[in-house]
């Protein structure tokens, strides 16, 4: 049935379908319409509206450590006091769905207004080396798809996924037909706690025993999980390429950005990465190739172009849409400028 | 099941100081387990940062040692998942009152099933002797080394400041009341906190003139007196239990 929704509430409807029974967060703009939904559905699903975004991710930790799926939401002051759980999550193996709706930073920033300022926050965030799966959708049906795929990818990976928005899509209300997206949901991965003898620790730890001198387990331990994130981010490997065989510039944007530059697919090729992290690199690498410009285009400071360049081995141009505002019209202008 | 079941021995040595007082306090909780006769398979227990922090690892149980002050909200994730499971927080005062603060506050208002163990010495022994919230006033340390200016956090307060609550203050050498109180807060329905007094010789008692251990357990004897049955809150030198049955309103 087609019905017209916007993108918070495609993520919490997602979230839904994935099996997600327990949620934990904390109001903030313009994440809040993911909690409105959900705690109409207090009672089906564990509901927590904390005191705080610490307490939320460490309530959404526990909450999947005892045995169900889970998802905490918010913006970006609220991912930045996230980022010790999701330290923690990843430390811990602890599969769980961190959802960002951006908005202009830094600090409390302008809380209504939208941008993409937690690229590099959404994977250097938390202190130490780690190696998370981002997805950023960029329509309200990959909304709702890529909430469910953030869950597979938590899942298959042992580890907090997190799913980037912005503050226009969030509120973006589009007319889709759920029932046709089809997804496999994938089931846990982790048995549920009260089996007797693990322990899980923040802590470096060798099955369950603190190890905090030994370097050489380190290297082994942070080997094994970066495989392990890598390989299970090969599944996960979303992206849209729009190949124009008369254009000479690639343009690269993703959410909200790459909705507001689709009219130019006539005069330039448009590659849209989905999973923002591990960077696609064999795929942009392709796309790059034939074309004389790479121009990244993002509601930030270059975060992602910088991200870009380093799989690139040439200069790699862009433009930074900042402040809230986005326009076709300032785009091409600058485009033209460039 | 008997007390020894609950400890992973293989994990000793525990990485506690020679006089140190949280072994006294673990192995109650251990025998308060086997009279309460919980099931291994339906406990939890969840410890944060600090040298109680350690705890968790050491109970022969699925266990979390997670970052330092979150251990509650982790444990009511745990309990709110799963209501079968008995979910008891190991850890100290720092961790649960100073940097968790706001999750102990919170967690008790609302009434989560949870059993919160506080070992209460003073002071950041782990970090190396720094000035607590729980710190008595006037009392040296590293971060106030002309005396705090301020005065202990009232925990008894914030507990009792709901409308439905169970404390109990116990001490780690009034070890027979430290049991009853433990066994009463497994069988509580809804959030328990106990707070144990304890010491911490390495990192505070010594720089106070104590010799030992033994010393700072016996001041624990001479500050500390039991009151059964306490007429409205414990004062200040008193161990007791507080608790009314009442509902949020």
């Amino acid at each position: 049935m087609k019905r017209l929704i916007m993108g918070n509430e495609a993520v919490a409807m997602g979230a839904l379908k994935a099996g997600m029974t327990f949620f934990a967060a904390y109001p903030i703009t313009p994440a809040s319409e993911i909690m409105h939904i959900l705690a109409e559905k207090e009672g089906e699903i564990v509901f927590l509206h904390a005191e705080d975004e610490i307490a939320s991710i460490h309530l959404v930790i526990g909450g999947s450590l005892a045995g169900r799926k889970a998802m905490t939401s918010t913006s970006g002051p609220g991912m930045s006091l996230k980022q010790e759980g999701i330290g923690l999550a990843h430390m811990m193996e602890v599969p769980l769905v961190v959802v960002d709706v951006q908005r202009v930073g830094p600090s409390t920033g302008m809380p209504t207004l939208p941008s993409q300022g937690d690229i590099i926050q959404s994977i250097h965030g938390s202190h130490g080396d780690y190696n998370p799966i981002v997805l950023y959708p960029s329509s309200v049906e990959e909304c709702y798809r890529y909430t469910i795929e953030a869950f597979n990818a938590a899942e298959e990976s042992r580890s907090p996924v997190v799913l980037l928005l912005d503050g226009f899509l969030a509120h973006l209300s589009e007319t889709v037909d759920l029932d046709r997206v089809s997804v496999e949901i994938k089931p846990r991965t982790l048995a549920p706690l009260g089996h007797g003898k693990r322990h899980f620790t923040g802590l470096l730890a060798k099955d369950g025993v603190p190890l905090t001198k030994d370097s050489l387990y380190y290297r082994e331990w942070y080997g094994r999980v970066k495989t392990k994130m890598l390989e299970t981010a090969m599944n996960y490997r979303f992206y849209e390429y729009l190949k124009n065989d008369q254009a000479d510039t690639l343009l690269i944007a993703y959410g909200i950005v790459f909705r507001v530059i689709l009219p130019l697919k006539k005069e330039f090729s448009l590659f849209k990465p989905v999973s923002l992290f591990p960077v696609l690199e064999k795929e942009i690498q392709a796309a790059a190739s034939g074309h004389k410009r790479i121009v990244v285009i993002e509601m930030n400071d270059g975060q992602y172009r910088g991200e870009i360049q380093k799989v690139l081995p040439r200069e790699v141009l862009g433009i930074s849409v900042l402040g809230g505002t986005i326009s076709l019209k300032e785009i091409r202008e600058r485009l033209h400028d460039l | 099941m008997i007390y020894k079941d609950y400890v992973k021995w293989d994990r000793m040595p525990t990485n506690w100081c020679p006089g140190c007082s949280i072994g006294t306090v673990f192995r109650h909780l251990t025998l308060a387990l086997e009279k309460a006769a919980v099931p291994r398979e339906q406990m939890v227990v969840v410890s944060g940062i600090g040298c109680s922090g350690r705890a968790a690892g050491y109970f022969n149980v699925d266990s979390v040692h997670v970052t330092h002050g979150r251990a509650i909200p982790v444990a009511e994730g745990i309990k709110r998942s799963n209501e079968k499971l008995k979910v008891i927080v190991f850890s100290g005062d720092g961790d649960l009152v100073g940097i968790g603060g706001n999750h102990f506050l919170h967690s008790a208002r609302r009434d989560s099933d949870i059993k919160v163990i506080c070992i209460n010495n003073g002071i950041y022994g782990m970090t190396g002797g720094q000035m607590a919230p729980t710190t008595p006033f006037g009392e040296k340390t590293l971060t106030s080394p002309f005396g705090t200016s301020y005065a202990p956090l009232n925990i008894q307060g914030i507990v009792t400041s709901n409308a439905r609550y169970w404390y109990a203050r116990t001490s780690s050498y009034h070890v027979n009341h430290l049991l009853k109180c433990l066994g009463e807060a497994l069988e509580w329905p809804g959030f328990a906190f106990i707070e144990v007094m304890s010491f911490c010789i390495e990192n505070f008692g010594r720089r106070q003139g104590f010799k030992n251990g033994f010393d700072m357990l016996f001041k624990l004897k001479q500050d500390y007196k039991l009151n059964p049955k306490p007429d409205g809150l414990l004062k200040n030198h008193e161990l007791g239990v507080v608790k009314n049955v009442g509902q949020a309103s």
